[in-house]
């Protein structure tokens, strides 16, 4: 921006860019002109009108907000005109409504407030008049009382404009004007998702946080910066806490930050599981089939005493760990350093194993590491995004949000790819709609358009690749026709989504686990590698391949090592030199032989006899539950650490109690290695703690002395053995997040992997071309539909805590099954009926929900109730190297009851 | 191609089809067909021809006659006289509205012959809904010019040149905008065409879509070559129906033809067209929220800049055009731009179409060279004011614009002008506005329709449109307070300065505009309570009592005659009235003018039952008040309102001693008045009554002559100045002092007090007799006249309806044989002998307004004739003789000979002892106005008393509570006021009998049986 012109402010001679409007130059040369309706990262729509100043040979007064500067301007902002005309209108905003600040939320936080206070009004000239609107709230997260709102439209701007939603907008005329969601709904019954962005954007009392209402005023709150526990996209929020209660939750407004304010409904109104009365709160020891609550020493003199006696009689391996991808780097850095000291074993894995690790193993061969190659921030610099398997606004709804923002506003062009007319194809330029499980077949038909047409990247592939002739070979076998037959999409969409990849100046992939649940996970996901290698989309801003991780430190649990195969960092277990990096580090001796998937924990019986699960549920989220259920009731002695009682803690001997989020420090990773900060906002509920307070008790127990007094120590030995975290310690977090690699302390973070090289062997990228297989198990005469588990917005993972939450619950309470109308009214079943579905594995009642988004002939469900088992379902066929299991496809009949 | 006999050019525009055109051509149709007609009487469907009051509308051509108010009924006979046997049917020609003259063809009315038609030159001419009766009037031929002959820049130039502004109402030059919008860059422009018209009132818009809607297309096509787009809009309101059609049926016959599409005229030049339909909301005419609203998205405006030339629709370079400025374009690119501005004043050019409505007698659309004067439209083309009101204000621009008012009736209407007047040109909307309109009320009325369609965006307009809105209907019901007129005059100025779009910041216009014309009438509002104009219901009762200057309770007295209770009637009307006989028979009626019933048939007689009233109730004996006050007051002159001043203040127990100059009590009721009007015994009893109070009146005594001014200030305490104004105006002509020649007055006075030697014809005036004015005292002067059996001339120098006497009066003289020549002005007395022989007179015509609202009369040079008289009487208008008043007396005269009253009274003069009032401060004007001064004098003087001596004010004994009946008609019948019945007219020209008989019981109950008691609120 350069700052060619000059202009008279107040008698200052100032300079700015000719792009800036006049309210920007003043307010950087400290001038101060108050606003009202301008709201960062919307548009001006000039509307309160406070912000009025003189310009010299203007007809009249001018908004700053919306006006340009120009060469040699003279602006006033502070003459008696325009004292009088902002005076007038504060006058007219203070006497339109009920601004009654004694039981106003927003007292002391006021925009409105702080006007009339600066301007020094005493009081209006006219007679106050509440519209006299009823207050509603017939949800229990957002209150509008309209008759507080000044009509500024941040609200309907922001939901439209920076949500991409549109669910409020201004109707009626003139003094009747109000902000409604469609045909006068609550909120509750219209479109909207509760992001609570409209309530954050709110400058007066008339959008307040009703799960904070009496909760503490603005100066009796303590505000805390810290990370949404939520999903991958680790958005930075600010709790308002008063006596030991989470109230309102405001997205951090920084630009450092991956959602610069923006929060989704679970962030925003999704985090009073942490004050649910059902937390556990002791430990609990199993008699006679009953829980009964115990003291910590009892529990985990219990949990030690049964780790000895397997390891004793079975050996070391006879144990596994699975962690969680929730817990905090520190947590799950000292569970997998658990397992391999303290149990022995490197069989230590932990949930992502059924969804992402086909990422982890394509990308890994393919660059030579498994992460997200850049990040959400960087898709900003993207022309063209192809979205696979992702159902991006509910999975990652900030993201999602901001995408369609881009779009909008932006040029940026979306490909989106699902089996699901899922809401972002709303704002698709080109929406592919192949049959699940046929990804590696459309993949494979872009790049053969693209090499036909002759678009891909000459320089890139023959700089930075290798095995081109392989790809190119495979590839040729799928023409567009041939892929139309496999995917069932028309060959001229794959020709256009081709070109309109190809011919990108930047293209990113997104994708998530519509990619990655299946027998061919890998593939999948190598494919759109080498769609990317192909067209040179890597190594640069705006580009690359992206995982999207639904879970808020997927991404640290693996960094940190909870792999069977690899201590943190990636390191091989197997390598000798690691192995004694280790050693040294831990103080003992380690074993060199890679240790067993959760998949091989818990599907293949008798593998382990002692587990020790943390935050984890695969009695939910494992394929083939019914398997499932009967490997654990094999197991000998089985421990689940965990905030509640889920299915897995309930076939646990002993169950310790863990501390949310909310009540520990530490790190989280986000789905873009994005290391930031959690911090300690209550105490700790009950006797819960930590899980690395629990892992030392515990290692102390068994035999060893681990004395960490806070995390920041645990994160200090995880950037000395670690090197992509080398350069992380809490005193540099506290200013932001850190995106790996960062060796060291001088390195600023990377925001984008890949840059000169890649980490293979060659340093080149890989070509791994795969031909099209079908999935495990198709559907036939007597399971005629393909039953798939997706995600939906409120809930995540099997709502092991979200299910927890009021508002949330509220939302979204049930499990549905998800019918295309034609199917629907073939099966004879309507909306809300409930239906038996039925696989070769077992069978579920549950309603069903009819929607014109669903492809004919695939059915489709949450898994987030506890009520409805969904996974009893599932095939647990897994993916030969990931060993992912297919949870995207399997047979089943649906029946009416 | 098929000849016809005749074209039947029948009106199909909305306002015709809305009086019944359509069921009209039904039964044409039919009818021709029955006589065997149907091959050789074609019938075309026209759009609006404009005079849409008198619709349905037909022109039969090739005579061009033209048929107004045609209905079915109608057919029959019509098409036997006219197109069997070729005789216009005369009922059904337009008829003069002054002069009732029937005027068959098109092109000789008013209202057409005035008007400049260029952008409506199709109108009522072809069938819109066929292109080549378009293209046989040289449609098109201005696109294929531009097209094929016409670079893009060469299109701009030309219109650059022909100086067209918009028509929307801004006026910003046409060509300047499409020359942005041109040079902006861009792959993608729009041309729009704002056919979003929702001025309250106007519909030249959807006249143009309906009546021509190629022409539109035609200059679209033009703009969008001229600035490079390819692709437009018509936003037209869904509330046009008609408009739509026709616009639709236009862009596919010309797409079929290739004028629009593909590859226009095989030039390779495209352009699509799209109509856009808005949902009524007001702001979407507004050009920003306009194209928000075609993207989809609710109509509001957005801020500018960005400027719509460069990112106008979805951000690409925008030219948004009216539909009038369209419809000119065709034109100027065929004709030229020099043949464009030959007509307009320096700045606007060419022509404007106006929608002139109200209180107009030829509601309809009209088009006008730009600089032609509001006086020319309202009145010529207009057609003037309908049921003898007076024009008060024009409102140009509608809830956007301001009131141009009576005194600027000769203001030439174009861009600069009417600005200058705080008005705006507006799209063209003109809103006619009578005598009965309240400025006050009116601006609560636009204030309310931008309130309501404000699109609540900007803070001060939703939200400062609401509280000028609430102050102004305060100020209507009667709660106005100081400070209101600042502060809405404050808020004016900030929401005209702030607001985001043009809606918001002209919303204030209509309050500015009649602050700075009628200001006065708001400051009555708000300090009297009263509504001038007798709108704000809010302030009154009833229009009729409101209307009264001295408030009589019409209602109660009227519903007393209903139920046969006479004396309580008379007890009401004393109340506030002392002479009811005589406003019975000589009051101006403000009250009738005001009757709700005359909107629906005819006013109740309200004079004629008060003087039933005074004619049949026994009179009330009155007792005198006894004198509790030591201060002594003086009452100089008895007329209507030293008397009333008197009676009042003898009621509050102040002794009062009245001194007349003339014989007898009365004033100019007593020898102003002409007995035949009202009988001398009439006034005199009611003066009696008023005597009976213990009121001494000395007549025959002049101050100055008979009793010193300084004695009278030594002897009284306070003294009421009311000597009326008994002198005649100066003609001013050669030969004025002659003999023969009379003042108006004086020859009345002189009538009044020497009646015998006038009768017995001891005085005379000759056989021939001129009288010169218009007022009521030149027709009294003519009658009596008349009734001395003298030949009477009246001279008036303008029309006969710009005649200040009663109507009902002229028509009175003239029944009476009195001949009246209208615009003749006198220019000397031609004498022989030193006695009058002859008035040499002058003819006028009308030139332009005056300050009246009425033409001036201009002399036409050369019209100079002679008629032989006897003797002249010289009634053009009365003005006081003050010149009793001594100079050093404190009591200040000014240059008319009226009393200055001191700053904040309403009847103190310049001197705290002398009170002043009646005709000698106000100048001539009626009785009642007289009796409220008297009123006012009494009130005044009593407070100014007891202030002084620190009293608490005056406290009137309670009245007698005198039950009101109340019987409403359920259903109300038209039905027209009771006749007045009156002397026959030969026995009138040899005697001073009461001319008007007074009504029956029966009459008088009937008539009151009309009134709709509005003073009850049920």
């Amino acid at each position: 921006m350069d700052k060619n012109i000059s202009l008279t402010i107040d008698g200052k001679e100032v300079t700015a860019s000719p792009e800036q409007t006049i309210l920007e130059v003043a307010r950087e040369n400290g001038i101060y002109i108050p606003t009202l309706c301008h709201y960062e990262g919307t548009t001006n729509p000039g509307a309160c009108r406070v912000c009025v100043v003189e310009v010299e040979n203007a007809r009249s007064l001018v908004a700053s907000c919306c006006m340009p500067v120009s060469p040699g301007m003279v602006v006033k902002t502070d003459t008696k005109r325009v004292m009088d005309a902002r005076r007038l209108v504060i006058e007219l905003l203070w006497a339109s409504g009920d601004h009654n600040c004694l039981k106003c939320e927003k007292n002391g936080n006021c925009e409105l407030q702080d006007l009339i206070y600066l301007m020094k009004i005493d009081k209006p000239r006219f007679e106050i008049e509440s519209p006299g609107y009823e207050i509603e709230d017939a949800n229990s997260m957002i209150r509008r009382d309209l008759n507080k709102c000044i009509l500024c439209g941040r609200c309907v701007r922001v939901c439209s404009e920076i949500r991409g939603n549109g669910v409020i907008d201004f109707s009626m005329r003139g003094s009747q004007t109000k902000i409604v969601p469609a045909f006068y709904n609550d909120l509750i019954d219209s479109e909207c998702e509760f992001c609570g962005a409209c309530v954050q954007a709110c400058p007066v009392g008339a959008l307040t946080f009703k799960q904070a209402r009496f909760g503490g005023r603005p100066w009796e709150v303590q505000k805390v910066k810290t990370t949404c526990p939520h999903c991958g996209a680790g958005c930075q929020m600010e709790l308002w806490i008063n006596k030991d209660r989470i109230g309102a939750v405001y997205g951090i407004e920084d630009d450092n930050t991956e959602n610069r304010g923006q929060l989704c409904v679970k962030g925003r109104f999704g985090l009073d599981f942490v004050h649910s009365e059902e937390r556990l709160t002791k430990p609990l020891i199993k008699k006679n089939g009953g829980f009964k609550e115990a003291s910590w020493d009892e529990a985990l003199d219990l949990v030690a005493s049964n780790f000895k006696k397997i390891k004793e009689k079975h050996g070391s391996d006879a144990l596994g760990g699975i962690a969680s991808s929730k817990s905090t780097n520190e947590d799950v850095y000292l569970f997998q350093k658990f397992i391999r000291v303290c149990l022995g074993t490197n069989n230590v894995d932990f949930c992502t194993r059924f969804c992402h690790t086909p990422s982890a193993v394509a990308l890994s061969r393919a660059f030579g590491g498994g992460a997200m190659t850049n990040s959400m921030r960087l898709s900003e610099k993207a022309d063209v995004i192809l979205i696979s398997g992702l159902n991006l606004t509910e999975m990652c709804p900030v993201p999602g949000a901001l995408t369609k923002h881009l779009v909008t506003f932006d040029n940026l062009k979306l490909i989106v790819v699902d089996p699901r007319r899922i809401k972002i194809i709303d704002n698709a330029e080109v929406w592919l709609s192949p049959k699940i499980g046929t990804d590696v077949a459309w993949t494979n038909g872009m790049m053969n358009v693209i090499i036909n047409e002759d678009l891909y990247d000459h320089d890139f592939v023959e700089r930075r690749t290798e095995k081109f002739d392989e790809l190119k070979e495979v590839v040729s076998r799928y023409n567009p026709q041939k892929v139309k037959e496999i995917t069932g999409i028309p060959k001229e969409k794959i020709i256009e989504a081709a070109r309109l990849y190809a011919k990108a100046g930047r293209a990113s992939i997104l994708y998530g686990m519509g990619e990655t649940q299946h027998i061919y996970g890998t593939d999948n996901v190598s494919a759109l590698c080498n769609l990317a290698l192909l067209t040179g989309n890597m190594g640069k801003e705006g580009t690359g391949v992206n995982t999207i991780a639904k879970q808020n430190n997927g991404q640290g649990a693996g960094d940190m090592g909870c792999l069977p195969p690899i201590y943190p960092g990636g390191q091989q277990v197997s390598n000798p030199e690691i192995n004694k990096k280790f050693e040294k580090a831990w103080g003992t001796k380690l074993s060199m032989k890679p240790g067993i998937t959760e998949s091989d924990m818990v599907i293949t019986k008798g593998k382990v006899k002692g587990l020790y699960v943390v935050g984890g549920n695969p009695m939910r989220s494992g394929p083939n539950l019914n398997n499932i259920e009967e490997t654990m009731e094999d197991m000998d002695f089985i421990v689940v650490q965990d905030m509640f009682l889920t299915e897995t803690a309930k076939v646990a001997d002993v169950v310790l109690p863990a501390c949310s989020f909310a009540e520990k420090d530490g790190t989280f990773t986000n789905t873009a290695r994005f290391i930031q900060r959690v911090r300690k906002v209550i105490d700790p509920v009950g006797e819960s703690k930590s899980d690395w307070e629990i892992l030392c008790e515990l290692s102390r127990k068994m035999g060893y002395e681990w004395n960490y007094s806070h995390p920041k120590e645990i994160m200090d030995e995880i950037a000395s053995l670690t090197p992509p975290y080398g350069g992380v310690s809490y005193d540099r977090l506290e200013n932001g997040g850190i995106r790996w690699p960062c060796p060291n302390n001088d390195h600023p973070g990377t925001p984008y992997l890949w840059k000169e090289k890649f980490n293979t062997a060659s340093g080149k990228g890989v070509f791994f071309p795969a031909d099209y297989n079908p999935p495990a198990e198709l559907p036939d005469e007597e399971y005629p539909f393909i039953f798939s588990t997706v995600k939906e917005l409120c809930h995540l993972h099997t709502g092991s805590y979200t299910r927890y939450s009021k508002a949330l619950a509220e939302l979204s309470p049930d499990d549905l099954l998800g019918v295309n109308p034609s199917d629907a009214e073939k099966l004879g079943i309507t909306d809300g009926d409930d239906v038996k579905v039925s696989s070769r594995r077992g069978e579920i009642m549950i309603g069903v929900k009819i929607s014109d988004r669903i492809p004919e002939g695939t059915v489709f469900s949450t898994f987030h109730s506890s009520k409805i088992p969904v996974n009893v379902l599932t095939i647990d066929a897994l993916d030969k190297l990931a060993k992912t299991p297919e949870l995207k496809i399997c047979a089943v009949k649906v029946e009416p009851v | 191609m098929k000849v016809f006999r005749s074209h039947i050019l029948l009106c199909g525009g909305t306002g015709c089809r809305a009086s019944g055109s359509l069921a009209v051509k039904k039964a044409l149709t039919e009818e021709l067909a029955k006589k065997n007609l149907s091959d050789e009487m074609k019938i075309v469907e026209t759009g609006c021809q404009g005079f849409c009051a008198m619709g349905p509308i037909m022109v039969v051509y090739p005579d061009g006659i033209i048929y107004m108010l045609v209905q079915p009924d109608d057919v029959p006979e019509l098409v036997e006289e006219h197109f069997i046997k070729g005789r216009p049917l005369e009922r059904l020609l337009y008829k003069e509205p002054t002069t009732e003259e029937v005027i068959p063809t098109m092109h000789e009315i008013p209202f057409f012959a005035n008007q400049e038609l260029r952008v409506l030159k199709n109108r009522g001419i072809i069938d819109p809904e066929r292109i080549d009766e378009y293209i046989a009037r040289d449609g098109y031929a201005g696109m294929a010019k531009a097209l094929t002959e016409m670079t893009p820049e060469e299109i701009i130039q030309e219109v650059l040149d022909s100086g067209l502004r918009g028509r929307g109402g801004a006026g910003f030059p046409t060509g300047l905008k499409w020359k942005f919008a041109a040079g902006s860059r861009g792959d993608i422009k729009y041309v729009l065409c704002n056919a979003d018209e929702g001025d309250p009132g106007a519909f030249m818009d959807r006249s143009v879509l309906e009546a021509d809607p190629h022409a539109v297309l035609e200059g679209m096509v033009i703009a969008a070559r001229a600035i490079g787009s390819h692709h437009g809009y018509i936003y037209c309101r869904a509330e046009y129906p008609l408009a739509l059609t026709r616009l639709n049926i236009a862009i596919e016959q010309a797409t079929e033809y290739g004028l629009l599409g593909k590859d226009i005229l095989g030039t390779g030049f495209d352009l699509d067209l799209e109509i856009y339909q808005g949902a009524g909301a007001f702001v979407c005419g507004e050009e920003t929220a306009l194209m928000t609203s075609i993207e989809g998205k609710r109509g509001m405006p957005r801020p500018r800049p960005p400027f719509p030339a460069i990112a106008g629709l979805w951000e690409k370079p925008s030219v948004l055009n009216n539909v009038e400025t369209l419809a000119n374009i065709g034109q100027i690119i065929l004709k030229g731009s020099a043949w464009y501005n030959s007509i307009g004043t320096e700045r606007s050019k060419g022509t404007k179409v106006f929608a002139l409505t109200g209180d107009v007698n030829n509601v309809g659309l009209v088009e006008v060279p730009m600089g032609t004067t509001l006086g020319t439209i309202v009145f010529d083309i207009g057609g003037g004011i309908p049921n003898g009101k007076r024009f008060k204000a024009a409102q140009l621009g509608g809830p956007s614009g301001g009131m141009i008012p009576l005194e600027h009736l000769n203001t030439p209407i174009d861009y600069e002008r009417v600005a200058e007047l705080g008005s705006i040109m507006g799209s063209g909307g003109m809103i006619v506005m009578n005598e009965d309109m309240c400025p006050v009320d009116m601006a609560r009325f636009f204030m309310d329709f931008c309130q309501d369609e404000s699109c609540g965006k900007c803070t001060p307009c939703r939200e400062g449109t609401k509280r000028m809105l609430e102050i102004l209907t305060n100020i209507c019901e009667g709660r106005g307070q100081e400070g209101d007129i600042e502060l809405l005059e404050e808020m004016a100025g900030i929401i005209k300065d702030s607001a985001l779009c043009g809606l918001g910041q002209t919303a204030p216009n209509p309050v500015l505009s009649t602050l700075r014309y009628f200001r006065d009438e708001y400051e009555a509002h708000i300090k009297d309570k009263r509504c001038p104009a007798v709108v704000c219901t809010a302030l009154f009762k009833s229009p009729c009592q409101h209307a009264c200057p001295i408030g009589m309770d019409v209602p109660s007295y009227i519903a007393l005659i209903r139920a046969g209770r006479l004396e309580d009637a008379y007890k009401v009307m004393l109340r506030t009235n002392p002479f009811p006989s005589v406003c019975g028979r000589v009051c101006d009626h403000q009250c009738q003018s005001k009757c709700r019933r005359g909107t629906l048939d005819e006013p109740v007689a309200i004079k004629f039952l008060k003087r039933f009233i005074t004619d049949n109730a026994n009179r009330l004996k009155v007792d005198p008040v006894p004198v509790t006050r030591k201060e002594k007051i003086a009452v100089i002159g008895a007329g209507p309102a030293g008397l009333t001043a008197a009676k009042d203040l003898a009621i509050r127990g102040y002794q009062v001693v009245a001194f007349e100059e003339l014989p007898e009590p009365g004033g100019m009721t007593r020898y102003g008045i002409p007995s035949y009007r009202l009988p001398r015994n009439i006034l005199k009893d009611e003066i009696d009554d008023i005597k009976a109070l213990g009121i001494e009146i000395r007549c025959n005594t002049r101050v100055g002559r008979d009793i010193s001014f300084e004695k009278i200030s030594e002897d009284f305490d306070y003294i009421y100045l009311a000597p009326g104004a008994h002198k005649s105006q100066k003609m001013r002509v050669e030969g004025e002092d002659m003999e023969g020649v009379f003042g108006g007055v004086e020859f009345l006075r002189d009538f009044n007090i020497n009646e015998e030697t006038w009768l017995k014809g001891e005085k005379s005036l000759g056989s021939q007799v001129a009288v010169i004015g218009g007022g009521n005292s030149a027709i009294d002067a003519a009658r009596v006249a008349r009734r001395l059996g003298v030949d009477v001339t009246i001279l008036y120098r303008r029309f006969r309806q710009d005649m200040p006497a009663a109507k009902e009066e002229i028509e009175a003289a003239e029944h009476e044989g009195i001949k009246i020549e209208y615009l003749v002005a006198p220019l000397k007395i031609i004498g022989k002998d030193g006695k009058v022989a002859g008035i040499t007179c002058q003819r006028m015509k009308p030139g332009d307004f005056d300050s009246s609202g009425r033409r001036r009369p201009v002399p036409v040079e050369g019209s100079d004739f002679t008629l032989n008289v006897d003797s002249v009487v010289a009634a053009i208008g009365q003005t006081p003789d003050l010149s009793f008043v001594p100079e050093d007396s404190g009591v200040s005269v000014n240059k008319w000979s009226y009393f200055d009253v001191a700053e904040g009274s309403k009847s103190q003069s310049t001197s705290e002892k002398f009170f002043a009032g009646g005709d000698a401060v106000t100048g001539p004007w009626t009785v009642v106005g007289a009796i409220s001064g008297g009123h006012q004098a009494a009130v005044d003087i009593d407070q100014a008393i007891r202030n002084k001596n620190g009293e608490f004010p005056y406290e009137a004994p309670p009245e007698e509570k005198i039950e009101i009946p109340l019987e409403i008609d359920e259903d109300t019948e038209e039905q027209p006021q009771a006749k007045m019945p009156e002397l026959d007219n030969t026995e009138r020209r040899s005697n001073f009998d009461e001319v008007e008989l007074g009504y029956t019981l029966e009459t008088a109950v009937e008539e009151a049986k009309r009134c709709l008691r509005c003073d009850v609120e049920i």
